[in-house]
């Protein structure tokens, strides 16, 4: 490292591709590239398509720097290219997103790979983390991904994408089994064994299964001991790159017509039943508007967003808001009316607090943990503690504890065992369960981690709003 | 194969079936294209007369 030099630190999560790795320094985002990953670049830099797919939004805003030296040492090849890209605000995961997000991710990265074929280039790998979300736009970040194409060889990532694109949405779309936990439980997805075997005789009928599932189920074990060279014997039976454009569209056909499971769910109705009378959403939604304003900040979470409503009101002042629920129906209506509005600051994640998403992967820091993924200036959790309390099983000052952690203000919901529906859910309970559940306890472990700057009553005085900062 | 990830020959050799009933659909658009173009010329001169 340089003397007064900003850190700058290898990306945990960037290390599978040896010709490219991700630096992060001083908040900006740098990639470094070997002498290939470099020939590489300038090869695709050169190319109309660079341009094209930046000016679409599709590819993330990349520039070479001049002969930067970020001082890093310990790389096995040396660097001959610094490229900056644009910052993502907030870094999300597969598993994190709702259907219509992953079918859109997998939509661009086949689009992607058509319209590299078609300018004479490839893709070296087809992974769902190349993609991320600036609000509900998907766009591709991995410049490194793109090589000029080798005449001849098929589509290197098409395995890769059957198991972290195509399964994990013909799973959902089909079998009704979500694809969230199961992208989290395997960082490389799905086998095509095991898809094979979560499919019924009926799916054998449906688009792509034949193919893509149990033909590419047989193939792969049969050629799993070969030592033939296949490559050779693909170029020589005249594989060609249009063979690469037609499975493309093909999979850009099936892609597109899968559809989510359900469209209704426990909390997909939560904004039309909620308890609450007009004046009182009218009084809740300026409070909330109130503090997001005087905190002016760059970065809110508002978790158990639900439908989403306060999260947008929020971006309105905020830079970047990043809207969390647990239930993935409610998350991908949200999704879709943002992309439709084509909302860049306003990101829908599926996110269930009391479980959230851990550090995963290599040494468990390939993939990182939410909360070390940007920090919000302000937290929002409106209606949720009853539920992560009573439903969750988490102690109200645990709770408490985990908001002061975040490290940012917020604003939290305290509806008190009287409001109907905490009494439903207490209902449930054996009487004493929760004893920590009550308004004076909430505020004392609220006051021993936060200065409470405002409050407010509402629905007779069974919910109370608080603002707070940390002490 | 140069791929830093695993591509699976299995993977590989169903890119070539997959390819090949697309290549296969190609054909045969082509050829009913050619069927088409038996009996279009003589429907432009059924309405040539017409009018």
């Amino acid at each position: 490292m340089h003397e007064g030099a900003p850190t700058a630190d290898v990306d945990s999560g960037s290390f599978r591709d040896p010709d490219s790795r991700v630096v992060r320094s001083d908040g900006r985002i740098f990639r470094v590239l070997s002498e290939r990953g470099a020939a590489e670049w300038r090869t695709f830099a050169a190319s109309p398509l660079f341009g094209e797919l930046v000016e679409e939004g599709k590819l993330i805003a990349t520039r070479e720097t001049d002969g930067l030296d970020l001082g890093l040492t310990g790389l096995p090849s040396a660097v001959d290219g610094v490229l900056e890209h644009d910052v993502v605000p907030f870094v999300s995961y597969p598993y994190e997103w709702t259907f219509g997000m992953l079918r859109d991710a997998a939509l661009l990265q086949l689009e992607l790979v058509r319209r590299s074929v078609e300018a004479g280039l490839m893709l070296k790998d087809s992974s769902p983390y190349n993609v991320q979300f600036m609000g509900a736009r998907p766009v591709f970040v991995d410049v490194g991904s793109f090589e000029p194409l080798r005449e001849g060889e098929p589509w290197a990532g098409y395995r890769q994408f059957c198991m972290l694109f195509l399964y994990p949405l013909m799973l959902q779309a089909w079998k009704d089994v979500a694809f969230q936990p199961r992208l989290r439980g395997a960082i490389d997805g799905i086998t095509p064994a095991e898809c094979r075997n979560l499919l019924s005789a009926r799916d054998l009928f449906r688009r792509g299964v034949l193919t893509d599932v149990v033909l590419h189920n047989r193939l792969e074990r049969r050629y799993a001991e070969s030592t033939r060279d296949v490559k050779s014997e693909l170029k020589s039976a005249g594989f060609r790159k249009e063979l690469i454009v037609a499975n493309v569209g093909r999979l850009e056909r099936l892609v597109s017509r899968l559809r989510p499971p359900r469209s209704h769910s426990t909390w997909s109705g939560y904004g039309l039943t909620t308890t609450y009378s007009e004046e009182d959403a009218e009084r809740k939604r300026r409070f909330v508007d109130d503090v997001v304003r005087s905190e002016s900040p760059a970065l809110v979470w508002d978790v158990g967003a639900n439908e989403g409503r306060h999260a947008r009101d929020a971006a309105e002042s905020a830079s970047y808001v990043v809207a969390m629920d647990a239930d993935a129906v409610v998350v991908d209506r949200l999704y879709g009316e943002l992309a439709a509005e084509r909302t860049e600051n306003v990101l829908p994640l599926v996110v269930n607090v009391v479980d959230p998403s851990p550090g995963l992967g290599w040494r468990g820091l390939e993939r990182k943990p939410l909360a070390e993924r940007g920090r919000p200036d302000l937290t929002i959790c409106l209606a949720l503690v009853h539920h992560v309390s009573i439903s969750g099983n988490v102690p109200v000052a645990a709770f408490l504890d985990w908001l002061r952690e975040l490290g940012g203000a917020v604003v939290v919901e305290f509806p008190t065992p009287d409001d109907p529906m905490v009494a439903r859910l207490l209902a449930r309970k054996r009487e004493h369960d929760h004893p920590d559940y009550r308004r004076d306890w909430f505020e004392q472990c609220l006051a021993e981690r936060f200065d409470v700057l405002d409050s407010l009553e509402l629905g007779g005085g069974t919910r109370i709003l608080y603002r707070a900062r940390p002490r | 194969m140069l791929a830093y990830i695993d591509p699976g020959t299995g993977s590989l050799v169903l890119q070539m079936i997959a390819g090949g009933v697309a290549a296969a659909a190609v054909t045969a658009k082509l050829y009913w294209r050619r069927v088409k173009r038996v009996f279009r010329p003589r429907r432009a001169e059924d309405e040539g007369t017409l009018s």
